[in-house]
């Protein structure tokens, strides 16, 4: 195996890392836009470097995504929506150098735990994976739904806002390749030749949060932004370890959940953070404080989007499937090799495998490291000049838009749409949080619930198909309670109050 | 009980299943919110009157036209070099430019040069490494 | 008019300034080829990629790979008859527009199609290592005793047309029967296993590419999967490197397929499907260009290098000159169209 680890091997995994963590900071650039930019390099590195590299970019892409969210409050990648819910609120009142440390350090932990599970566990939990049907899934993904309601300050226009949502994710096609039977729907006529494909997720995103707020701040007349001395920046920082006390359950609980997520084929990336969150607010002793700038909120969803990265390896080690969207694209970097990625690929390729485990380690490492040095240049960016800031990031907005489906004009189109949505729900007081949550996962649902149905024939499936299903319904119950009981104790103190 | 709870779904029908369990959810909660807070929506008409009253209308209406200016210029110009990304870069420079001075409070030279300096290479920048070093289409 | 006229005048200026002496009836210096495919890590753009390198050096221009969708290959192709953008694409493009799927239209009167340039052998069809069913005979024949056997597939295209042709096969030797094979529609090859591991399916379309490491395994292990049919021809297969793919030798590979496999088209011949990869261009562009990609490609295989990157990639080397492929292509089509209407028509 030693052999494998050169430092052109190191400098890969490093140099990767740094790029990753670039892509995942600029909103609108993912981990999964990095590694698809770089996969074609790959092939003259061979296996091992090729792979540390993308590797590198993987863990990187996934972290830098909360450097945007909590500074601007636009998630840098849509794994880290859940990070601008507190990390946000904590920039602004002048902590955001705390938040980025949270962040960050949570991410290390969530990168960590989902890499020992990886290493020690894949093959077994990727024969557990595979006992979840459309039925489990389609439960999971409800779960992870019920976040909304626990999400709204005001839970009638939350849970509407999060089910508009879903309808929004529903225009255009009912996608072959999620197993849809390909035909159109809810296209208003005379819009097919853009709507056939639906509104894209990232667009839709950095519209609602990165061009929204700009949108409003020009409404208020861009009023002047923090100076240096606001930020604390070099000054002392609130920041200590201490903040982690009393989180152990909360680290290993989200980085677990997102872990098991990335393990389960096609549930997707963004789900994992929005559990990690949901769950985190349930079990919480002050759930009235998390979206206004709770520590607790940034280490569940920082740790569950980390937690992704090792878990989304596990079905493609040991199944050949790939866990989340970047995965899939490492499989062209092995294809390109001529290596076969199935249930034997670690037996067959144990240096290989090896290496892979060495090089996420490093990775998360790199990333711990590079990203501690550069908070304080981080931090910074806030100290820019609005009229500087904001127009290039409206640029870097419209490169995002346009480049995440490799050149589409019609994304760019979906960000100004989406912009002057996202401006115009806040004037009606509905809610972006929820609607956005039910616009990644509308389409999941979708999918998992018709083929329920589909393949068993009756609603009783829900409730009978296994033990797992009724684990998950006790959490969906659970979840569900919890809120109501919040928003309850909530009014009741607002009456008291007032 | 297996009765009550049966289905069968076509699938050539399957993309309707759906969208329409969710409208009717949508239309429901709707109805809701309408009779809940209808005091508050009867008075929408004064909110938008002093939202629009308080408004900067200059910056917002001004952000919403150069952006519609510039998405709407940018294929045209690309077009001319097919490509080459050049209608993104062309674009952005006086756009950049435009949105900073708009967005700007004393109006100096000293910051307008500032400004033109980020407008002529942040464009570039971003330009130069889509198109060399990461290979992506720009319009 | 004159607004076009100006551009027209500073796009002339412009490419005289650059200095790049290009003439309408050439390949643009810079040209974008879209794919069908939104995945960078799929066969399409492998494929695709390899083609685009070698072109790219061949002209000496750059050739960029975006993999936007089949939808939006199409329409970006048919908004640019410059020469500006190409397209590859395979099979799907005109079984979509035949099995009647929205956004596809007819490729070989909206489009020009041009040169092939690969073959992906590995469309396949296999079943548990705990299926009563050993052949495709054992398939065929439970339809024929009004056994009713499942197939996971991915309905409208590359992943249909190998059960509408055991459909048609069943109905050929006894009609009636192919009513007893009916379709699990699923998306991704990982639900197409995943039926498969929940019982939903009885038999599941895959590929050598994706499913041969799960034919290695034990024979008790619940993941474990037996081919039973590979589409390929014969002659495609045995292009394959002799090594096959995996534990899995080219001999063992062509066990699966026609002749030793009868999937039966007409009760004389044998159906078979070749994924085929090929170009499609802006009906209105300049057929010089065309000429100017197709002979680039003559070349380009004839020096042989591009051949052992296909290969390498589990590709077999397809070319075939614009006319031989239009011809091919659109008999295949005819031929695959029959079966398509024989069954729906037939039921």
């Amino acid at each position: 195996m030693f052999e494998l680890i050169s430092p052109l091997f190191l400098s890969l995994v490093v140099g990767g890392t740094f790029i990753g963590i670039v892509f995942g900071a600029i909103p609108g650039m993912t981990a999964t836009m990095a590694v698809a930019v770089c996969l074609p390099i790959t092939y003259s590195l061979g296996l091992e470097n090729g792979l540390a590299l993308l590797l590198g970019l993987y863990v990187g892409g996934i972290s830098g995504g909360l450097v945007p969210a909590i500074l601007l409050g636009i998630p840098g990648t849509p794994s880290s929506i859940t990070t601008t819910f507190d990390g946000f609120p904590l920039a602004q009142r002048g902590e955001g150098e705390k938040a980025l440390r949270i962040g960050i350090v949570a991410s290390f932990v969530g990168g960590l735990i989902s890499l020992l599970v990886l290493w020690l566990f894949a093959p077994a939990l990727a024969d557990f994976a595979i006992k979840f049907s459309y039925v489990e899934k389609f439960l999971i993904i409800l779960f992870a739904l019920t976040v909304m309601a626990a999400l709204s300050r005001d839970m009638l226009i939350g849970i509407f806002s999060g089910v508009l949502g879903i309808f929004i994710a529903l225009i255009g096609t009912y996608d072959i390749s999620d197993g849809g039977n390909g035909r159109y729907r809810l296209i208003p006529p005379g819009t097919e030749y853009w709507l056939d494909s639906g509104f894209s997720l990232l667009p839709v995103l950095i519209g609602l949060f990165g061009l929204a707020a700009i949108l409003e701040q020009a409404e208020r007349g861009v009023p002047k932004g923090h100076s240096k001395e606001d930020l604390k920046v070099g000054g002392k920082s609130t920041f200590s370890f201490s903040i982690f006390r009393g989180q152990t359950l909360n680290l290993i609980r989200s980085s677990g959940i997102g872990t098991f997520v990335g393990i389960l084929p096609g549930v997707g990336g963004s789900a994992a953070s929005i559990l990690a969150y949901s769950n985190a607010k349930t079990f919480s002793k002050k759930p009235e404080a998390f979206g206004k700038g709770e520590p607790s909120g940034i280490i569940a969803s920082e740790s569950g989007n980390n937690g992704l990265t090792g878990g989304a390896l596990v079905p493609l080690l040991s199944l050949g499937i790939p866990g989340d969207s970047t995965t899939a694209l490492l499989i062209g970097a092995f294809t390109l090799q001529g290596i076969q990625v199935g249930p034997l690929f670690i037996g067959n390729n144990p240096d290989t495998w090896n290496a892979m485990i060495f090089a996420m380690l490093v990775a998360n490492i790199a990333m711990l490291m590079m990203m501690y040095v550069a908070i304080r240049y981080f931090a910074l960016v806030v100290t820019v000049p609005k009229h500087i800031l904001f127009p290039v990031i409206l640029m870097m907005c419209v490169i995002g838009a346009y480049t995440i489906n490799y050149g589409i004009m019609f994304d760019v189109w979906t960000l100004l749409i989406f912009g002057i949505a996202g401006w115009v729900f806040v004037k009606l007081r509905l809610e972006v949080a929820p609607f956005i949550i039910g616009f990644i996962l509308g389409p999941s649902a979708e999918v998992y619930f018709v083929k329920s149905l589909e393949s068993f024939g009756t609603l009783g499936i829900f409730f009978t198909k296994s033990w797992i299903a009724m684990v998950l319904w006790v959490l969906i119950i659970g979840s569900v309670a919890g809120s109501v009981l919040l928003s309850r104790r909530q009014a009741a103190r607002d009456r008291a109050a007032g | 009980m297996d009765s009550l709870t049966s289905i069968t779904i076509d699938f050539e029908r399957s993309h309707l299943v759906f969208p329409r369990i969710v409208g009717v959810v949508l239309f429901d909660l709707l109805v809701a919110i309408l009779i809940r807070d209808r005091r508050r929506i009867a008075g929408a008409g004064t909110y938008w009157r002093d939202v629009m009253a308080e408004m900067d209308k200059v910056r917002f209406f001004g952000t919403l036209g150069l952006t519609l200016l510039y998405f709407s210029l940018m294929v045209p110009v690309g077009n001319i070099w097919p490509n080459t990304g050049r209608g993104f870069l062309f674009c952005s420079m006086p756009f950049v430019m435009a949105i900073g001075l708009l967005y700007m409070h004393e109006r100096t030279v000293r910051k307008a040069v500032a400004l033109a300096v980020v407008a002529v290479v942040g464009p570039v920048f971003v330009w130069w490494l889509f198109t060399y070093p990461f290979f992506l289409t720009l319009p | 008019m004159i607004r076009n006229s100006l551009l027209t005048a500073v796009s002339a200026a412009a490419i005289t300034v650059a200095g790049a002496a290009t003439f309408a009836q050439e390949l643009p210096r810079n040209v974008r080829l879209v794919i069908g495919s939104t995945s960078t890590g799929g066969d399409t753009y492998q494929n695709s990629s390899i083609v685009a390198d070698a072109l790219a050096e061949h002209l000496g221009i750059n050739v960029k790979v975006d993999a936007v969708g089949a939808s939006e290959a199409f329409k970006a192709l048919g908004r640019d008859s410059r020469g500006t953008t190409l397209m590859i694409f395979h099979d799907q493009s005109y079984l979509g527009n035949l099995y009647g799927r929205e956004g596809y239209s007819d490729p070989f009167a909206n489009y020009t199609v041009g040169p092939t340039v690969a073959i992906n052998p590995g469309n396949a069809y296999l079943v548990s290592c705990d299926s009563p069913y050993q052949t495709m005979e054992d398939i065929l024949g439970a339809a024929e005793n009004g056994e009713r056997v499942r197939v996971a597939i991915q309905p409208g295209g590359v992943s249909e047309i190998g059960f509408s042709a055991m459909k048609n096969a069943a109905s050929v030797r006894s009609p009636g029967s192919e009513e007893n094979l009916v379709a699990v529609n699923t998306g991704s090859q990982s639900d197409k296993n995943q039926a498969m591991w929940d019982d939903l399916a009885d038999v599941i379309n895959g590929s050598i590419q994706a499913n041969e490491q799960f034919t290695q395994l034990p024979e008790d292990d619940e993941k474990c999967m037996r081919f039973v049919w590979i589409t390929a021809r014969s002659a495609t297969l045995e292009q394959a490197p002799e090594a096959g793919m995996g534990d899995t030798t080219r001999d063992d590979l062509l066990q699966y397929a026609a002749p030793n496999v009868e999937v039966t088209l007409d009760g004389e011949q044998n159906f078979t499907f070749d994924k085929e990869f090929f170009f499609l261009f802006n009906p209105e562009m300049d057929p010089a260009i065309i000429e100017q990609v197709d002979t680039a490609l003559s070349e380009i295989f004839a020096a042989g290098e591009i051949q052992e990157r296909q290969k390498a990639s589990f590709f077999i080397p397809n070319y075939l000159s614009i006319e031989d492929a239009q011809a091919h292509l659109m008999d295949k089509r005819d031929t695959y169209g029959e079966v398509i209407q024989q069954i729906s028509g037939g039921s």
